[in-house]
């Protein structure tokens, strides 16, 4: 049976005057399939999130999320995707169980639907307690979390998550990711992930596609990537791709092996 | 095979609601925003008001000038209240950094424009309350003595408000926040060249050709003339009428084509 991917972006580019930040990137996501989009700073990371979310508007190629194109068919995709940034706020005049019921509207669920999936969502991650908090009043890691269940209230397809666990403690991120493995095995949701935390992918994704200068220079599973550049994780990759000459002993192999020249 | 009719999301007013209530939640916990609605209107309209008085006491003659200023301040809030609203209302997304959140939801743009129109709605409705008790509890004045032709100078007044916001969104989405002042300087910009107080005749030369293209100019000369007791000024109501349209669809050309640069650039990462 073939399957129908949530996502399939072709031939992505978009250049801001002379910069070419995206060059060519092509893109396909599974249903249920946990995803990682890595790369250096100025890789093209934020781009080609920001074009697959329908906040950028790309110079060339195609973006498909379920089966609605974009750009024309922005609203319709953004209601089977669900997206959560590290670095954004909650609406900060807003209760938890406000901004939560007002983002369910904006998915189309009516009051009572929506105020029982924030409910839900907020019992499904330990967090009921936050429900009359201000938004304004949380943690960096209440607020990730927060941020997680409002992305997942409708039930997306696919779940984005730009940087989730940045500046988050070991226990928050633990709870973040173990939150983030439940949606994608028992809802089916695809996860695609942007993270500099190499670690946190690794214990993740089960497939990483990592850029450099606007391109796809790798694609597979964590472990194929990271030997096929001759590493033993994903942080020898990155810090390859990142131009970053690292001193053996300071290695972050943790198979004991040293850095070697990318392959490519 | 995608279908066309497959990619475009319906209009929901349930959407639109929900815009209203993020808004709602916002003013009832910003103190400092009331002041726009029951604060600065009761000064406005003691502004006007005693200068109108005054005038009346030197010159018997000028005994209508309480009626013009307050009339005119009292329609001027209409312009600015559903102006305001939906400029500080997309201003407030980018204030807490919530734009990009909005963005990737399925709310359209039609839909969170007519939201942030009726919460303005809502605002312009608790402004003229305070306008119109502060001008009869102190000057014995109501905007009903404009009569039925009120109706449609509000409406054209709103029409134009909203269009103007459109501008300043157009302007907020292509320069950022740098382009903010523009949200509050524009309706004074109007105040000062439609002859919200006087007739266009009394405004300086140069000046009075911008005055003659703007529909608020025909909207405040139709008050004055309804103030003066005569029948519904039609053609010049007409003229705001048709004038207003052209404004608004101006305006959401410019809105439009503003939101396309913003996505084109890349824009939205300042805001994020």
């Amino acid at each position: 049976m073939l399957i129908q991917p949530v996502l399939q972006a072709h031939g992505l580019t978009k250049s801001f005057g002379e910069i070419k930040a995206v060059d060519g990137v092509d893109l396909c996501i599974n249903p249920g399939e946990r995803l990682g989009l890595l790369g250096p700073n100025g890789a093209g990371k934020t781009t080609t999130l920001l074009m697959l979310l329908g906040a950028i508007t790309p110079d060339t190629g195609s973006i498909t999320i379920g089966t609605h194109h974009l750009p024309r068919g922005r609203a319709a995709a953004m209601s089977e995707v669900g997206f959560v940034a590290g670095y954004l706020p909650l609406p900060d005049r807003l209760r938890v169980r406000e901004a939560l019921s007002i983002f369910a509207g904006f998915y189309g669920m009516n009051r009572k639907a929506g105020d029982a999936a924030a409910a839900a969502g907020l019992e499904r991650f330990g967090i009921s307690h936050l429900a009359e908090r201000m938004c304004m009043e949380l943690s960096s890691g209440q607020r990730t979390l927060v941020g997680i269940v409002k992305a997942i209230l409708h039930s997306p397809t696919l779940l984005v998550l730009d940087e989730p666990t940045a500046s988050l403690d070991p226990d928050v991120a633990y709870r973040v990711r173990r939150g983030l493995l439940d949606v994608a095995a028992h809802d089916g949701t695809a996860l695609l992930v942007t993270s500099h935390n190499m670690a946190e992918v690794e214990r993740l994704c089960e497939r990483v596609v990592f850029l450099a200068a606007g391109t796809v220079v790798a694609d597979g599973s964590p472990a194929s990537v990271a030997a096929a550049f001759g590493h033993g994780n994903l942080e020898g990759v990155f810090l390859h791709l990142a131009g970053t000459v690292v001193a053996e002993d300071q290695t972050d192999n943790r198979d004991g092996t040293t850095d070697q020249e990318a392959p490519w | 095979m995608v279908t066309a009719a497959n990619d475009r999301l319906p209009f929901s007013w349930l959407r639109v609601r929900t815009v209203v209530r993020r808004h709602r939640y916002v003013l009832f916990r910003s103190p400092h925003r009331w002041f726009d609605l029951a604060f600065w209107p009761v000064f406005d309209v003691l502004l006007w008001g005693s200068l109108g008085a005054f005038v009346a006491q030197q010159s018997p003659t000028s005994r209508s000038t309480t009626p013009y200023l307050l009339a005119g301040i009292m329609l001027f809030q209409v312009l600015m209240q559903s102006q305001i609203a939906v400029a500080t209302g997309f201003m407030e997304e980018t204030w807490t950094r919530n734009l990009l959140n909005v963005m990737t939801t399925p709310l359209r743009e039609i839909e969170y424009v007519i939201g942030l129109a009726l919460m303005g709605m809502l605002k312009l409705l608790a402004a003229m309350t305070t306008v119109s008790i502060t001008a009869f509890a102190f000057y014995r004045f109501g905007l009903g003595e404009v009569g039925f032709g009120l109706i449609p100078i509000v409406g054209v007044l709103l029409l134009v408000g909203w269009s103007t916001s459109m501008l300043v969104i157009g302007l907020l989405l292509r320069y950022g926040q740098s382009a903010e002042i523009l949200a509050w300087a524009t309706t004074f910009a109007i105040l000062a060249v439609s002859g919200v107080f006087n007739p266009v005749e009394s405004i300086p030369g140069p000046i009075q050709p911008i005055a003659k293209i703007l529909p608020t100019t025909y909207a405040f000369t139709a008050a004055r003339d309804l103030l003066d007791g005569g029948g519904v000024p039609w053609a010049t109501l007409g003229w705001a009428a048709l004038s207003g349209v052209i404004l608004a669809g101006l305006s959401m050309i410019y809105v439009l084509r503003m939101l396309k640069v913003f996505r084109t650039r890349g824009f939205v990462t300042r805001y994020s």
